[in-house]
C-alpha cells in the first residue's frame, strides 16, 4: 500500500480534512452527464473528413454522393466554411492574447488547404444518424496533391527541408518574427572559462499525447442568434470568448456549458476546433449538432507534449560548482503552433551564467499543445539527468550538488517561503536514498540491476484575478457560483470547502453552481495551477463581503437574500511564490530484455496548505504516473517514409494499466505563507515535473549508462547494453 | 486489447493502423473505413493475414449502404428489465444502451477495446459493450453502472470509490466498477495484487490506480457485494 502523510499545519474546520467530492455519487451511479450524454430534439450527429496524407495540396472535392445520401442535413468544406480558429495557432503560442491572435501569420481554419499533418481537417458533415454520418464522409471525394513532408524538428530547419510555410519552418514569436526565444542570463561564456570541466551532451523526448478518457466531442444548439454550446472543456469563460471572437459574436451571445467532463490535461483550455465545427454545422442545418472524434481523430487531431531536442553545455569547478550552463532546444510544434514549445528546468538552479535558446519549429507530425505542466517534464529529463552525470563523474551525491547548486531566495528575489532544503533532506530520510542509490552506478553483479534517482522541483503558485459569488437565503443555505468545471481535480469541492470555511458554515449548506457561463461568473480555467489559488482567494473575498453584509444587515428573511461578490487582484507583494517537490525512485532493470520496474516511489511536496488531503494525495499520484508512463513507454511515432503516424491510441503507445502501477507514497509539508485562499498552493501539475528526470536518473544509477532518450524504452536500454 | 476475455468475436489485429503505412495512397482517416461494422464484415482475418484488399481490406461503404440499415428485433435484460427491442445489426451494445435506452453511464472512450470505459456485465460476465454488436447480446442479461446501486442504496465498492476518491474525472468510474463488481462477485475479498490483475483491462489517464485498487480492496474488506 502506498504510504500517505502530512505535517506542518492542523485541519481547520473543513479544510486540511479528508473529504468525499461534492458530486462522487454522480460519478458512481452514471448520472454525471458529460458532453456525449446529452440528447437535444431533433439532434444531428456531425462527422470529419481527415487528410491521409501528412502534407498535400487538395486540387479538388466532389461532395455530391454524400449530400445525396438520405438523412444528410449539411455538409461543409473548406470551400465553403472558412473560419479561422484563432486558439488553433498563434505567434508565439500565445494563447489568452486576442491582439497576438489577429496579428498570427500562420491561421490555422477548421479547415485547411493545404493540408498538413496526418488527421488535418478537410470537411464535415450532419446527419440523423452517426453511421450515416460516417458513411457521408466517406463518400467525399477529394483530389490531393501531394507534397514533400518532414517529421523531425532539426531536420526542419535545415535549408533544403520541405517547407510547411512559405517563410519556412522556426515558428514566428510574439511579435511575429522568425526568432528562436532566447534567456541571456549573466555571462555564460565568463562561466565556462571559470570551469574546471566541461560537459556536453544532447537529450531528446517523445510526443505524449494527453489521452484524456473522453474523446473530443461538442454540441452546439442555436436559439435564434445565441448559440449553446456544450463541450468538455477547461475554462469555460476562455471557451465562451474564443468561439465569439471565431465566429464574429458578441461574448454574451454564447454559452458553455461543461457540467462534467472525461480529463483534458491541458487540451481543452480554449475553445476548440470542434466546437466551431459543430456550431457551423448547426447554423446551416437549422438543428443541433453533436459532433463526435473517434480515438483515433482525438489522438491525431487534438494535440500532445511537443517533442523536444535538448543540447546541454555545462561548466563546473572541481568542487561542484557549476559556473555556467547553457542549452540550445528545438520543439516541434506540428504544422501549427498552439502552445510554447518552452523547455523548462535550467531556472531551478541558482548558476548566475544562463544561456537558453529554443527554436520552435513547424514539421507534418499532428499537433503539439499543452499537456499538463508544459514546458517541464521533458525540459527537467534533460537537465536533471546532465546534471545527475555530472554529479557523478566528479564523484559527487547528486543530492549533495543539486543542495549546492540549486536556486534560493536573494535580497533581490525573495520568495514567499522557500521549503526546498527540508523538501530534500524529508525524501532522502523516508526514502533511505543512501541506502538505495549506488555510488558506482551499474555496480550490481548480473543482469539485474538495481540503482536510485533523484530530481527536485520548483514551480509556479502565483496568484492573480479571478471571481466568485456567494448568496444566502432566509433559510441561512449558501450558493456558491464559480465558473469552475471539474476535469478531475475536484474543483467544484476544492471550491465549496473554502466556502465552507470562510462563512463558518459546514460544507453540506454549501451549494456550487459550476460550469456555465449564463450562470457564472468568470474564472481562469483549469490550467496554469491557477483555479485553487486564483478563483479560490475570490470565494474568500466573496464570502468576506457576504459577511460584512450580514453583520450590516442581519440575515434575509421572507423571500429576500444577500450576495456577496469579489474579483480579486491579489499580489505577492513583489515575492516569487512557488511550490516544491522532490521525488526519489528505485528501479529494476533487467538488461536481458530491458525492461524497467519500478520498486519503490517517494514524492515528498509543499504545496502550502492543503484544502483536500484526498485530492491532493491523488494529484501527486496520478500525476506522478503519468510522468512514468511518459518516461518508459509513450510516444507517438512516424513513419519516416510515408509521414503516417504508428502508434496513437492507447494500446500501441503503451499506456500503463493496473499491473504496471507501483504504490506511490506521497508526504505533504504544510506551510502557510499568508497568501492564496488560506495559505494553499498548487498541485495538480507539480507532479508530474519529476517522474521523468528521477527514473531516468535511477536507470542510469542502475546499468551504469546515461539514457539520453525518453521515453526509456526496453530497445533504447538494450542499445545502450550492447 | 488489454484483456482479451472481454472482447467478443472480434480479431483486433486486423485493424491496426501500423499496417496502413505501405500503401498510403489507399489510407484514410476517417472512422467509415475501421468502423466496427466494417471491420466484422470486411474479414479482418484476410488483412490480418496480410492480404491487400485495401488499406483495411474493407469493401467500399458504397457497397454496403443499401443494406445499412437493416434490424433485428431482440430481447435484452437490462438492470432488471426485459426489454425487447428493434436494433440496426450495425449497432453495438454500447450504442443501444446509451443512444436507445437513455443509459449512458456506460461511456465508450476508444470504441475498440482498448480502454475499457464501456465495460458492462453480460450474464454476469464483464464485457466490452463497445465490442459486442448487439445482436450477439439478444437473450442476455446485461447489467450497467445504473443498476448498481438497489433502492437508492449504494453498492459497497461505490461507497468505497466515494470514500477513496475513486473517480477523478469520472469517465473511466462506470467501467472499473463493473469490472470491480464480477471480481467481487467470484471473490468477495480480493488482495490487491488480485485487483489489478481484474481490472487490467479498465484503463485511467487521470493515472487514479492507487486509488481505485485501494476502495476495491476496501470494498472487499466491507464485505464484498451483500
Amino acid at each position: 500500500m502506498s504510504e500517505f502523510t502530512r505535517q506542518g499545519l492542523e485541519p481547520l474546520s473543513t479544510i486540511g480534512n479528508d473529504t468525499p467530492r461534492i458530486d462522487a455519487i454522480e460519478r458512481v451511479t452514471g448520472q454525471a452527464k458529460y458532453t456525449r450524454d446529452w440528447k437535444l430534439p431533433g439532434m444531428l450527429f456531425g462527422k470529419v473528413l481527415r487528410s491521409p496524407h501528412p502534407h498535400a495540396r487538395l486540387v479538388s472535392i466532389d461532395t455530391s454522393q454524400a449530400e445525396a445520401l438520405p438523412g444528410v442535413q449539411a455538409v461543409i468544406t473548406y470551400e465553403n466554411a472558412q473560419v479561422v480558429w484563432g486558439a488553433g495557432s498563434v505567434n508565439g503560442g500565445r494563447q489568452y492574447n486576442d491582439p497576438t491572435k489577429a496579428a498570427t501569420i500562420h491561421r490555422r481554419y477548421i479547415f485547411n488547404n493545404p493540408v498538413r499533418f496526418v488527421g488535418d481537417s478537410i470537411a464535415a458533415v450532419a446527419a440523423t444518424d452517426r453511421h450515416t454520418a460516417e458513411e457521408a464522409v466517406s463518400l467525399i471525394k477529394v483530389e490531393y496533391e501531394e507534397l514533400p513532408f518532414v517529421l523531425e524538428p532539426e531536420e526542419a530547419l535545415q535549408a533544403d527541408a520541405p517547407k510547411v510555410y512559405p517563410e519556412g519552418n522556426l515558428c514566428p514569436d510574439f511579435r511575429g518574427e522568425f526568432a528562436p526565444m532566447v534567456s541571456d542570463i549573466g555571462d555564460v561564456e565568463a562561466g565556462f572559462s571559470d570551469a574546471d570541466h566541461i560537459f556536453e551532451e544532447r537529450y531528446d523526448t517523445g510526443f505524449i499525447h494527453n489521452a484524456q478518457m473522453e474523446p473530443r466531442c461538442s454540441l452546439a444548439h442555436w436559439q435564434g442568434d445565441k448559440l449553446v454550446l456544450y463541450t468538455p472543456s477547461q475554462g469555460i469563460s476562455n471557451c465562451r470568448h474564443d468561439t465569439a471572437r471565431d465566429l464574429g459574436l458578441e461574448d454574451h451571445q454564447v454559452q458553455v456549458i461543461a457540467q462534467y467532463m472525461g480529463g483534458g490535461f491541458g487540451n481543452k483550455n480554449q475553445n476548440q476546433d470542434a466546437d466551431l465545427i459543430a456550431a457551423t454545422l448547426s447554423r446551416r442545418a437549422g438543428v443541433p449538432v453533436m459532433l463526435e472524434y473517434s480515438r483515433r481523430e482525438d489522438w491525431l487531431g487534438v494535440h500532445g507534449r511537443w517533442p523536444t531536442v535538448q543540447h546541454y553545455k555545462i561548466g563546473v569547478k572541481d568542487d561542484g560548482e557549476v559556473t555556467a550552463m547553457q542549452m540550445v532546444g528545438y520543439s516541434g510544434m506540428g504544422p501549427y503552433r498552439k502552445n510554447s514549445g518552452g523547455i523548462s528546468g535550467m531556472d531551478a538552479y541558482g548558476c548566475p551564467n544562463r544561456y537558453r535558446e529554443i527554436s520552435p519549429v513547424y514539421t507534418n507530425r499532428t499537433t503539439s499543445g499543452n499537456f499538463r505542466a508544459p514546458s517541464e517534464p521533458h525540459g527537467f529529463f534533460g537537465i536533471e539527468n546532465m546534471m545527475d552525470d555530472v554529479a557523478y563523474k566528479l564523484g559527487i551525491d547528486p543530492v549533495e550538488f543539486t543542495l549546492k547548486n540549486m536556486r534560493r531566495p536573494t535580497e533581490e528575489r525573495p520568495f514567499t517561503n522557500y521549503s526546498l532544503d527540508e523538501v530534500i533532506s524529508d525524501g532522502v530520510e523516508r526514502f533511505n536514498w543512501q541506502a538505495r542509490r549506488k555510488v558506482v552506478p551499474g555496480s550490481d553483479d548480473g543482469p539485474i540491476k538495481r540503482g536510485a534517482g533523484f530530481s527536485f522541483m520548483m514551480f509556479r503558485a502565483g496568484v492573480g484575478t479571478s471571481s466568485a459569488i456567494v448568496r444566502v437565503n432566509s433559510d441561512q443555505e449558501y450558493t456558491l457560483y464559480v465558473g469552475v468545471t471539474d476535469i478531475g481535480p475536484g474543483a467544484k469541492t476544492t471550491m465549496g470547502m473554502i466556502a465552507a470555511e470562510a462563512l463558518g458554515t459546514p460544507l453540506s449548506n454549501v451549494e456550487v453552481v459550476w460550469g456555465d457561463t449564463d450562470r457564472c461568473p468568470y474564472s481562469v480555467g483549469e490550467s496554469g495551477s491557477r483555479t485553487t489559488i486564483m478563483t479560490g482567494l475570490a470565494v474568500v473575498e466573496a464570502a468576506e463581503e457576504l459577511k460584512r453584509q450580514i453583520a450590516d444587515k442581519g440575515m434575509p428573511s421572507g423571500n429576500d437574500v444577500l450576495i456577496g461578490s469579489a474579483t480579486p487582484t491579489p499580489t505577492t507583494d513583489g515575492k516569487t511564490r512557488q511550490c516544491f517537490g522532490a521525488h526519489f525512485v528505485e528501479v529494476e532493470v533487467d538488461t536481458r530484455v530491458g525492461s524497467t520496474k519500478i520498486l519503490k516511489y517517494t514524492a515528498v511536496h509543499e504545496s502550502g496548505r492543503i484544502i483536500n488531503p484526498t485530492t491532493a494525495r491523488d494529484q501527486i499520484r496520478g500525476a506522478t504516473i503519468q510522468g512514468i508512463g511518459q518516461a518508459i513507454h509513450e510516444d507517438l511515432l512516424y513513419d519516416p517514409r510515408s509521414g503516417q503516424p504508428l502508434t496513437p491510441g492507447y494500446y500501441r503507445a503503451r499506456h500503463l494499466t493496473h499491473k504496471d502501477i507501483p504504490d506511490i507514497d506521497v508526504h505533504f509539508i504544510e506551510v502557510d505563507d499568508g497568501y492564496g485562499p488560506f495559505g494553499a498552493k498548487t498541485a495538480g501539475e507539480s507532479g508530474i515535473i519529476l517522474a521523468p528526470a528521477a527514473i531516468g536518473n535511477a536507470v542510469a544509477n542502475a546499468i551504469g549508462r546515461r539514457m539520453k532518450s525518453m521515453p526509456i524504452t526496453r530497445d533504447k536500454i538494450l542499445g545502450a547494453m550492447a | 486489447m488489454r484483456d482479451k476475455k472481454k472482447q467478443g468475436n472480434l480479431l483486433d489485429k486486423g485493424n491496426d493502423p501500423a499496417v496502413k503505412y505501405a500503401d498510403p495512397k489507399d489510407q484514410i482517416l476517417n472512422d467509415k473505413q475501421q468502423s466496427r461494422r466494417d471491420f466484422l464484415e470486411g474479414s479482418g482475418a484476410a488483412v490480418a493475414a496480410g492480404a491487400g484488399i485495401s488499406a483495411f481490406g474493407i469493401p467500399s461503404a458504397k457497397a454496403q449502404s443499401a443494406n445499412s440499415s437493416a434490424t433485428t428485433a431482440i430481447n435484452l435484460t437490462v438492470n432488471g428489465t426485459r426489454q425487447m427491442l428493434e436494433v440496426q445489426d450495425r449497432w453495438t451494445l454500447a450504442e443501444v444502451l446509451r443512444d436507445q435506452l437513455d443509459l449512458t453511464g456506460t461511456k465508450i472512450g476508444c470504441n475498440r477495446s482498448e480502454c475499457g470505459a464501456c465495460t458492462v456485465l453480460m450474464n454476469g460476465q464483464p464485457v466490452y459493450a463497445c465490442s459486442q454488436l448487439a445482436v450477439w447480446a439478444d437473450g442476455a442479461e446485461i447489467r450497467t453502472v445504473e443498476g448498481l446501486a438497489t433502492n437508492g442504496e449504494l453498492s459497497p465498492v461505490q461507497r468505497a470509490f466515494v470514500a477513496n476518491n475513486g473517480p477523478q474525472c469520472g469517465f473511466c468510474t462506470p467501467g472499473q466498477l463493473m469490472t470491480a463488481t464480477a471480481l467481487l462477485q467470484t471473490n468477495p475479498s480480493p488482495s490487491s495484487e488480485e485487483v489489478k490483475e481484474a481490472l487490467v483491462g479498465n484503463l485511467c489517464r487521470c493515472s487514479n490506480y492507487n486509488a481505485i485498487v485501494e476502495a476495491v480492496v476496501m470494498a472487499g474488506e466491507e464485505g464484498g457485494l451483500a
